[in-house]
């Protein structure tokens, strides 16, 4: 049987050592001239050791034929197709395994198999650790066929051998592969996404291997191999697809939760490791998808979370969502997050790429209607002055959400129209005029004192020389008689798109012909017939004349 | 319970005097000499059609016999006085015409050949040769007036009257003539003096009764088009109603004349009754009755006139005559007094505060504003992609004034232009004579062609040629411009003439030997040589001439040996002078420039660009609310300023540059460009001999990658920038430090110059905070290791700001946006339709009531269709069944007499048979 299921194994791989194995055995110091003359001695010596128990020393000559001691770059992969035959074959023969009633001497040859065995397991993981990628590969499916006679055929050994045995050195082999990319994606291709059972004791190892604090490297491959399995699967779901038979009293693989439970050890170990900014805002940028539906249990995210949230910049804008999440549904309490939001308005704020996508969330953080109106003044004066030094595209979205807020809090909409009834403070402002009340340098938006403020940036920003821009800025000093801007609509642009709006793809002709001023200028560049004007330039585009020098 | 249909018809035959008691023979005699009998029996025809028609019940259909509710609809008032309908008669006029057409077309059938006679009124019999004649030249003039033919200059609907043809303002008219006419009055009078009976009466009035139809049909001839003249053109429905007004005003007018002339020959009658009753009586009759002519004497003088035909059509003309020299006298105004200087002067003036003010309110964009948030509204509602819509439909702004406007720049702006730019492109007149000699052999029918053109446009061509300010002899340049293509060398090394060239790379060929300094020289040639009033495909090409001078700014500002700027000023101004004549072409020029730059390059602008924003500057409205160039332009620098590249010197002087234009561009519209602030105050920083040690303000900063940091020494002079520091690296660090200072200086200025811009906005002083800020600390970190004039500068600047800050202090007040009135409460009050119809669809969506209009519309087409093609089954059944039926028919009568035939010889042979047999008997 083990014959029939490995042939078309060995009829896939025997054209592999015709490729890239043959050029290699002449290099190799055991090697026979001619390389059609290796396979034949190799097949010869695989034949040998299924016709009779006597030749099975040739699984020890086999095996120095793939001495993998020195450094492994092109092993001979024939001898291993050959060799995972010859154990496959002796596994289903059952002669690895010991039985009580067993004649002395059938033991010490029991044994003596069992020791070539590891022998051959560790020289296959020093393969897929240093060989090339093709041998790698090879390697990896010669182990977990391996791996599936020893589960199938050794009683006792099914689950042993996922949890400590062969597989754990395969995992470990698997991250620590060097130019292990094409091994890896045929491993999360070929095993960890089509098997279940796979999936499961790769979480466990890679729990396990994480456990112990790992170079950034090394973590990132770790990365890539959990985020490789990004479906979650259903609390009812049944359990059908596996690599090997799972038996009977091994029943956590069949269980949904056991499935998350090892999820969720995994990524926690992952995210206990010590990790660089950019692989934490890595990994704040999937968490949402990938990360959080295999927690059971999200609450264990809030360490790390409040650690990211408290970095600062872009890593908190990136914690900020999950956060959210915690606060709302998990009860996490965090004094400081309006104060931490708040201090995320910064200059470079509307200039990140993060910007939609903050505000997106932000829209999200002050929906409610709950909130204290000097906060939410805060927010709305502290996004004007913003706004000020903003691009445009960062304007128009800024105008439709101050817009909102002024909706859903009508008591802020004092900064937008103020009456002055108290004639003492009435007839100061005709003497002084006035300062912004607003503090921009207190750090807690309710003390900000914005409420007393005016939003006279606004005002300002309705001349932008952008014409939609200023059109969108002048919905403030309309009526408010939208319920609401969807803010969708205003996020996303760019100054291409902008530009692109204005000018077209290609050239069309205008709907209307612009414009040309009615004057032709005296002078551009030059000082032409200056002494007309009596030697002052006045003309249009003096300033420009006047701090640049054409010559 | 009514009389029996025998007895009814009975008593209508008795009533309508068909039935008379019988007359004696004696009567009937004399009946049938007065031709009385003749008469009675028309009657009696008539009268028993009348009686065959009331007793056929068929003949008539009635409305329905049950009657619907009034309540139900409105149309059953309408119902009882629904229009009857013979449905006999319209069910033998189908006939009648199935057997015109579809008779004729099925009798044709499976027949090939034949002549067609389509010669007008050959087969109508009752038409005379005169009538047919007339008939024919009317239809020959009608083709003739048909709009088929750009070149007929007689087919204008409304100029009919112009066109007629008229002799000392009396019109010409063929054929339908009062001469005619009046002849055959004469004709007719010599009849009536030949009988005394009452047929020249009769007569009379049926002439009279023509002279009107044609005094009408000429009415409408007059009256824009009578449906001779276009019968493909349907009449409107006033028209139609004017019609029948008329028509019945003319019907009523002739029933009037009728009976008043009836009067007339009543009295006259009356008036030879004693003559008759002596004449009874025996007693010789007078020698003759008077003749008609003398009627009109003893008539009403007006009536007179009206009766006499000539008389009457003298009236006419004279009304047309007068009508039509009132219609020449509107044409012929006085012309336009010579304006005096002052007056030109004030014109003028008048006219540069007019655009001034367009373009006043083209900044505002006021009209705009109030759509634009319309439109903001409207399409956010729906919410999907509204933004993008808004957008895209804000892109073109629509408001009257300043389309407006563009209509008056077209007409009033040029001819006062030349002022402006009179001495800019003169041409030498040795150019000129030079060429006009060299093409003396040029043949007669081309100089006259031009000339021809010429006098025809010239009126437009007058504003076009005053745009340059200088004149061309239209002939010899006209001659040389179609004439030559090759260059023509003269002994200064310039050609005077030069093909226009199409596309850019053909320009470069034009200009590959022309030293730069000439190349004013060149386009002004060109354009002279292809002035638009020389040649008509000249407009075409000038307008891609100046495409490709946008094209060759740019192109000349990238070449390594940097052109004077003095000559890229003149093309510029040439391309500003084309711009006015060819906007579109130019805009178009500078959009796919910008497209260009926005594509490829947006962050690291080249020269070439720079000069091609300056020229946007310079050529264009910049304060414009909304333009279709200088919006896109100032976008592209601003993106410049906010994202281009801060890491070397030249990127700074490009940067500087940039700053300055968009200032310049908002020198008077005064807009606010945060991007212009961000980048001024970032690269101070950067350039501040030391870093600053906390944040200055909101801006975002962008380091450059290595430091560009000042090294403050009293030896440093600052200089005026130079453009060409925006491409070419200082070569020396002594240079570099200097450079550092003059942009340090440079920036400065222009913070000072935006703050006096600005000084008015609202949020000034959270503008300049900042930028006070790091003006003191630029100051502080130069600790005074600076030339004195830098030192002044920022004093003055800082000094600047402060005040201008103390003064938004003081103007600075609580904001009042929301003094709105409150908006009413939306009424839901259900809308009534005033007297409503159920029949009727009151349906509010216009497209869906269409399309139900239109489906009945077609059902009821196609009803008719299929009614109309069951009949004509019928028709062509009921014809081949008779066609069958006169075969069969023919056959058996030809059988028949066969048979006979036979019979006949048969009988004959059997007689003779017998005969003989009889003889023989008799023989033996």
């Amino acid at each position: 049987m083990a014959r029939l299921v490995s042939e078309p194994v060995s009829s896939k791989k025997r054209k592999i050592p015709k490729d890239s194995g043959a050029p290699s055995s002449k290099r190799r110091v055991v090697a026979e001239a001619d390389s059609d003359n290796a396979m034949a001695k190799v097949l010869e010596l695989e034949e040998q050791i299924s016709e009779s128990r006597k030749y099975y020393n040739n699984i020890a000559t086999l095996l120095s034929m793939l001495n993998t001691d020195g450094p492994v770059v092109k092993p001979n992969l024939a001898v291993a197709v050959s060799l995972c035959r010859v154990f496959s074959r002796l596994l289903a023969g059952g002669n690895l395994s010991e039985t009580e009633r067993a004649a002395e001497n059938e033991k010490i040859v029991a044994a003596w198999l069992r020791e070539r065995c590891r022998e051959y397991q560790r020289a296959l993981v020093t393969i897929l650790r240093e060989a090339d990628p093709s041998s790698q590969v090879t390697a990896l499916t010669l182990c977990m066929r391996l791996l599936s006679e020893r589960a199938t055929h050794i009683h006792g050994d099914d689950i042993q051998v996922w949890t400590s045995g062969l597989f754990k050195n395969v995992v470990e082999g698997l991250i620590e592969a060097k130019d292990g990319e094409v091994l890896r994606s045929e491993f999360s291709e070929k095993f960890l996404k089509p098997y279940e059972d796979v999936r499961y004791y790769t979480f466990t190892q890679v729990a396990d291997y994480a456990a112990t604090q790992r170079t950034p490297e090394i973590l990132d491959t770790v990365f890539s191999i959990l985020s490789a399995c990004d479906t979650v699967p259903e609390p009812d779901h049944e359990f059908e697809e596996f690599y090997t038979k799972p038996s009977q009293n091994h029943k956590k693989v069949l269980s949904v939760n056991a499935h998350k439970k090892r999820a969720q050890d995994a990524w926690l170990a992952v995210l206990r490791n010590n990790l660089s900014q950019s692989q934490r805002k890595t990994l704040l940028r999937i968490m949402a998808h990938t990360i959080e539906p295999w927690f059971t249990r999200p609450e264990l995210l809030m360490d790390f979370l409040t650690d990211s949230y408290n970095v600062g910049g872009a890593t908190s804008l990136l914690a900020l969502s999950g956060l959210f999440y915690l606060i709302q549904e998990k009860n996490l309490d965090y004094p400081q997050f309006y104060q931490k939001l708040y201090s995320l308005l910064d200059a470079d704020l509307l200039h990140s790429k993060h910007r939609s996508r903050f505000f997106r969330q932000m829209t999200n953080f002050l929906s409610s209607t709950h909130l204290p109106a000097s906060l939410v003044a805060s927010f709305i004066k502290r996004l004007s002055r913003l706004a000020l030094n903003a691009p445009p595209t960062a304007i128009v979205v800024i105008v439709p959400f101050i817009y909102n807020f002024l909706k859903n809090h009508p008591t802020c909409s004092f900064m937008l129209h103020r009456v002055v009834r108290d004639g003492e403070f009435k007839s100061q402002l005709e003497s002084e005029g006035m300062d912004d009340p607003f503090d921009p340098e207190e750090t807690d938006p309710t003390r900000t004192n914005a409420l007393e403020s005016s939003l006279w940036e606004l005002e300002a920003l309705q001349s932008h020389y952008h014409p939609n821009v200023a059109a969108i800025c002048r919905i403030v000093s309309e009526q408010f008689t939208k319920q609401w801007y969807s803010l969708e609509d205003f996020l996303d642009y760019t100054y291409q798109g902008m530009v692109q709006a204005e000018l077209g793809v290609e050239a069309k002709p205008l709907k209307r012909i612009p414009v040309v001023e009615y004057q032709i200028p005296k002078r551009i560049f030059t000082d032409r017939q200056l002494e007309e004007d009596g030697g002052q330039d006045t003309a249009p585009g003096s300033l420009l004349r006047g701090l640049w020098d054409f010559s | 319970m009514p009389p029996s249909q025998l007895k009814q018809l009975k008593s209508s035959l008795r009533e309508s005097g068909v039935l008379a008691p019988q007359q004696s023979k004696k009567q009937k005699r004399q009946n049938a000499k007065t031709g009385a009998a003749a008469q009675g029996r028309a009657q009696r025809n008539a009268a028993l059609q009348a009686i065959r028609d009331r007793f056929n019940p068929f003949e008539i259909k009635t409305a329905a016999p049950h009657r619907k509710f009034d309540v139900t609809t409105r149309d059953s008032g309408s119902n009882a006085t629904a229009p009857r309908v013979r449905p006999g008669v319209t069910k033998s006029v189908g006939e009648e015409k199935r057997r015109q057409t579809l008779l004729r077309d099925m009798n044709r059938r499976n027949k090939v050949g034949g002549i067609m006679d389509r010669r007008f009124g050959e087969d109508d019999p009752n038409m005379t040769p005169e009538e047919k004649a007339a008939e024919r030249f009317a239809r020959e003039s009608q083709r003739k007036m048909r709009k088929d033919s750009m070149f007929n200059l007689e087919d204008d609907d409304d100029d009919d009257e112009e066109f007629q043809l008229t002799h000392m303002g009396q019109t010409l008219s063929f054929g339908g003539g009062m001469n005619e006419d009046f002849a055959e009055r004469d004709l007719e009078e010599e009849e009536g003096d030949l009988s005394d009976s009452e047929l020249p009466r009769k007569r009379k009035r049926n002439l009279e009764g023509e002279d009107d139809d044609e005094d009408a049909s000429l009415y409408d001839l007059d009256d824009g088009e009578g449906d001779e003249e276009q019968p493909e053109r349907k009449k409107s429905k006033q028209e139609v109603m004017k019609e029948v007004i008329e028509k019945s005003k003319f019907y009523k007018y002739e029933r009037q004349k009728a009976k008043e002339d009836d009067d007339d020959l009543r009295e006259e009658l009356d008036k030879g009754l004693p003559d008759l009753f002596d004449m009874l009586r025996g007693i010789q009759p007078p020698p003759k009755p008077e003749p008609p002519k003398d009627d009109l004497a003893t008539m009403n003088p007006d009536r007179a006139a009206l009766l006499e035909g000539a008389a009457d059509g003298d009236k006419e003309r004279e009304y047309d005559q007068r009508l039509k020299e009132l219609t020449f006298d509107k044409r012929s105004q006085p012309t336009d007094r010579t304006k005096t200087a002052e007056e030109k002067v004030e014109e003028e003036a008048q006219r540069l505060k007019t655009l001034e003010e367009e373009r006043l309110r083209r900044m505002r964009g006021e009209e705009l504003s109030e759509e634009e948030s319309e439109e903001d509204e409207s399409d956010d509602n729906d919410d999907e992609g509204g933004e993008i819509e808004m957008l895209d439909d804000e892109s073109i702004p629509d408001d009257a004034a300043t389309f407006g406007l563009q209509q008056s720049t077209g007409q009033t702006a040029r001819p006062d232009l030349a002022v402006e730019d009179e001495d800019d492109f003169i041409i030498d007149d040795d150019l000129v004579e030079s060429r006009s000699n060299a093409s003396l052999s040029f043949d007669e029918s081309d100089l006259e062609d031009s000339s021809a053109e010429e006098s025809e446009d010239a009126k437009e061509e007058e504003e076009d040629e005053l745009i340059n300010g200088f004149t061309i002899p239209g002939l010899g340049s006209g001659k040389a411009a179609t004439a030559t293509s090759e260059t023509q060398e003269t002994s200064q090394g310039l050609a005077y003439t030069y093909p226009c060239p199409g596309s850019h790379d053909e320009f470069l060929q034009i200009i590959e030997h022309v030293p730069i300094q000439d190349l004013p020289t060149v386009v002004q040639r060109i354009r002279a040589l292809h002035h638009p009033r020389l040649h008509s495909d000249n407009k075409v090409k000038l307008s891609r001439f100046a495409a490709v001078l946008v094209e060759h700014v740019a192109y000349m500002a990238e070449q390594p040996e940097h052109p004077p700027f003095a000559v890229v000023e003149n093309i510029l101004r040439h391309i500003h002078s084309l711009a006015k004549a060819y906007p579109e072409s130019v805009s178009q020029a500078f959009r796919s420039h910008l497209r260009g730059m926005a594509a490829d390059r947006p962050l690291s602008l080249r020269p070439g660009d720079l000069v091609i924003l300056t020229a946007v500057a310079a050529i264009f409205p910049t304060s414009d609310h909304f333009h279709a160039i200088a919006t896109p332009a100032h976008l592209c620098l601003a993106r410049y300023l906010g994202q281009g590249g801060v890491d070397t010197l030249t990127d700074f002087a490009a940067g500087a540059y940039a700053a300055s234009l968009g200032l310049q561009y908002q020198a008077i519209s005064k807009r606010y460009i945060p991007e212009f602030i961000n980048y001024i105050l970032n690269a101070l920083c950067n350039l501040a001999p030391t870093s600053p040690k906390r944040n200055l303000g909101s801006f975002p900063s962008r380091t450059p990658k290595e430091s560009l940091r000042l090294k403050p020494s009293k030896k440093l002079t600052p200089r005026k920038l130079q453009f060409w520091d925006t491409t070419n690296p200082a070569s020396t660090p002594q240079a570099q430090e200097e450079l550092k200072l003059s942009l340090i200086t440079t920036f400065t200025t222009l913070l000072g110059t935006a703050s006096d811009l600005w000084a008015d906005n609202s949020a000034y002083a959270e503008i300049f905070e900042p930028a006070q800020k790091v003006l003191r600390h630029v100051q502080q970190s130069c600790q005074g290791k600076v030339p004195a004039s830098i030192k002044d500068t920022f004093q003055s600047t800082l000094d600047k700001i402060e005040q201008h800050g103390s003064e938004a202090r003081l103007a600075r007040r609580p904001l009042l946006l929301h003094s709105h009135r409150p908006l009413a409460i939306k009424t839901a009050i259900p809308k009534f339709e005033e007297s409503f119809n159920p029949d009727k669809h009151y349906d509010p969506n216009r497209e869906r009531a269409d399309m139900a209009r239109l489906k009945t519309e077609l059902k009821r087409e196609r009803k008719g269709a299929m009614r109309e093609l069951r009949k004509d089954a019928n028709f062509i059944a009921r014809e081949q069944l008779r066609d069958k039926r006169d075969r069969d028919a023919e056959y058996e009568k030809k059988y028949k007499r066969l048979v006979a035939e036979v019979q006949n010889q048969e009988g004959r042979e059997s007689n003779a048979y017998e005969k003989e047999k009889r003889l023989r008997k008799g023989q033996r």
